[in-house]
């Protein structure tokens, strides 16, 4: 399938720290996160990002001025602001994403997404889906996207700042006096945060535990009671806001069977901030450590 | 024999729901647990008095339209519902009482509405007009709140609709006591409607040769036992098959008369619905499945059983 290299398409993939994708010259082509092979025929200049973590990342990456559709979620950068907006991402509208000319379009991964994708190939839009989850997952697509764009360096250095913020070592304290959290992402029912989720790597570099790091999956619908039973120190929320009040729930009377909710131990965290994987996750875990002291 | 047996199973459901769970709870301890005094306990009776309330509603309902496959959704309910409780997230409304109330509002309107179009023409509750307008209504109520949910921009709203595909995960005493002071009315009713009901059974005319009043037999039943799924829905969201499959059951084992079938169809929906809710606790734990979908998981196997029975005579 891949084409003897040309050198200067050799050169392009060693500069680019090149991990063995397949290359023809003059083209950019990398693998993405639904196994397709990914080719452009240059750098991608007018990009729809219809995931905010995405479109943080093409801005992070020094890529900002060539996004030319966002979703009605991404709101960060303050600059992502004023890129017109093509829908909500969930159920892309084909014809409102082609009326801007992209010559890419970034999805999250879901199967709604992998059937737009495959809409958009056919009238010649090339697309790439992206699956950000873990801060790893930021780390790997900010290379991905700097290499779609032309920014290797900026994609480069995003990667590593993520990274050195995965392996800074987390605060001295012994296992056993950790306080353990519990992420409740909706409370009816109640689902909570899992191993897969980068909010569970967060808390772990802010020094606390995820009561719930034995659910492999990103998120999981558990009992109230299960909850109850494993008795966190704190119960978290994520606003879409910056709206920094206790939940509904937390008046609730079924969910006074929870310690914490019963001490009010919640803490409510702005969504433009922990909403996402991003690469400001040191920031996340700075602030995320901050709170966690001010409700001692 | 059939009677004890059936109370039988109901207390064992009970006792289940009560004494299983994700959580590991010492005997000894059962009755100091908050676990089990503030979440298991309420949450086990709610789910008897919904199944209950369920299995009732659907057997009258069953009754009213002639028609095997009604259910006590059927009439528009739970689209009206979901549309309330979107609405009720989408205008901001508050509290912890805000979703099942404005699902209980939402669920009146759509059988208010099915009501008059029931009566459309002087067609005084004719059973094919009823089935057919409870459709329609409930389709455009869902078109409605699926309108609201994907051109909104609150994460709320989608949830919405996890809440609605029911589940007894908001159970609390509250809630049990709002359902004990307020389902045994509609439940009376049609209690007392067990002997009209059988004459309906012969046909509207040959029912009111033997003294019926049908017009007010059908307006009190449609009444309560939408009243009693309005209830249920507020409290639990939409959970299928159990007001389906019950008076099926009932039927089979008990015959057709009401004054037996529609207690067979409370203690079986409650003990159907304990059971599952208990399945769903504790089947996956840490995880829990949607109450919904063990009961269909339980009820679409007897359903197409009982299908195959009923199309065969």
């Amino acid at each position: 399938m891949a084409r003897r290299p040309h050198l200067v398409g050799l050169l392009l993939a060693v500069a680019a720290c090149g991990r063995g994708e397949p290359r023809v010259a003059g083209t950019v082509t990398v693998f993405d996160d639904a196994g397709r092979a990914v080719a452009l025929a240059a750098p991608a200049r007018r990009i729809v990002s219809l995931a905010p973590s995405s479109t943080e990342l093409l801005f992070a990456i020094g890529a900002g001025d060539r996004v030319v559709g966002r979703t009605t979620w991404c709101r960060y950068p303050a600059a992502a602001l004023s890129v017109p907006v093509v829908g909500d991402g969930l159920n892309p509208n084909i014809e409102a994403i082609a009326t801007h000319h992209p010559d890419l379009v970034v999805l999250y991964a879901s199967a709604l997404n992998e059937t737009a994708a495959r809409q958009l190939e056919r009238i010649g839009i090339p697309t790439v889906i992206l699956r950000q989850d873990l801060l790893e997952h930021v780390a790997r697509d900010a290379r991905l996207l700097g290499r779609l764009t032309a920014h290797e360096s900026g994609g480069d250095s995003v990667a590593r700042t993520v990274l050195e913020a995965l392996e800074a070592p987390p605060p001295w304290l012994t296992s056993a006096s950790r306080r353990r959290v519990v992420f409740v992402v909706w409370d009816n029912p109640p689902m909570v945060i899992g191993a897969g989720s980068f909010l569970d790597q967060l808390a772990e570099l802010a020094g606390v535990h995820n009561a719930f790091h034995d659910l492999t999956s990103a998120s999981a619908t558990v009992s109230l009671e299960t909850i109850a039973a494993r008795d966190p120190d704190v119960v978290i929320t994520i606003a879409d806001s910056d709206d920094a009040r206790l939940p509904a729930f937390a008046s609730a009377r079924e969910w006074q069977v929870v310690r914490a909710v019963r001490e009010r131990r919640v803490l409510t965290l702005p969504g433009a901030l922990f909403g996402r994987p991003s690469p400001r996750a040191a920031a996340a875990v700075a602030e995320l450590r901050r709170r966690l002291q001010a409700l001692r | 024999m059939k009677w004890v047996g059936l109370a039988a199973l109901a207390v064992l459901a009970l006792a289940l729901a009560v004494l299983l769970g994700p959580a590991h709870v010492p005997v000894g301890e059962l009755l100091r647990s908050p676990i089990v005094r503030d979440l298991r306990l309420p949450r086990a009776v709610l789910a008897f008095l919904v199944g209950g309330s369920l299995g009732v509603a659907g057997a009258s309902l069953q009754a009213l339209v002639r028609n095997p496959l009604a259910d006590p959704y059927l009439l528009g309910l739970s689209g009206g519902a979901s549309l309330g409780a979107v609405a009720a997230i989408a205008l901001h409304v508050g509290g912890p009482w805000a979703l099942p109330f404005a699902a209980f509002i939402g669920a009146l309107a759509a059988m208010a509405l099915v009501y008059r179009l029931g009566l459309v023409g002087g067609a005084e509750l004719d059973p094919r007009v009823l089935v057919l307008a409870g459709v329609a209504v409930g389709a455009f109520a869902a078109a409605v709140s699926t309108a609201i949910v994907s051109l909104s921009e609150a994460t709320a709203l989608r949830n919405a609709f996890l809440w609605l595909w029911g589940g007894l995960s908001g159970a609390n005493w509250d809630t049990v006591l709002a359902l004990c002071l307020y389902a045994p009315l509609p439940l009376a009713v049609l209690f007392a409607a067990a002997r009209p009901l059988d004459l309906l059974a012969l046909g509207e005319e040959p029912a009111g040769y033997l003294g019926v009043d049908v017009a007010v037999l059908k307006r009190w039943v449609y009444v309560a036992a939408s009243l009693l799924t309005a209830a249920a829905v507020a409290v639990s969201g939409v959970i299928g098959f159990v007001g389906l499959i019950v008076p099926h059951i009932g039927r089979l084992l008990w015959g057709h008369r009401h004054r037996a079938l529609l207690p067979v169809a409370f203690l079986g929906g409650g003990t159907l619905l304990s059971l599952a809710d208990t399945v769903a606790r504790v089947a996956v734990a840490p995880r829990e499945l949607p109450v919904g979908i063990v009961t269909a998981l339980v009820g679409v196997p007897v359903f197409a059983l009982l299908l195959r029975r009923w199309t065969r005579n």
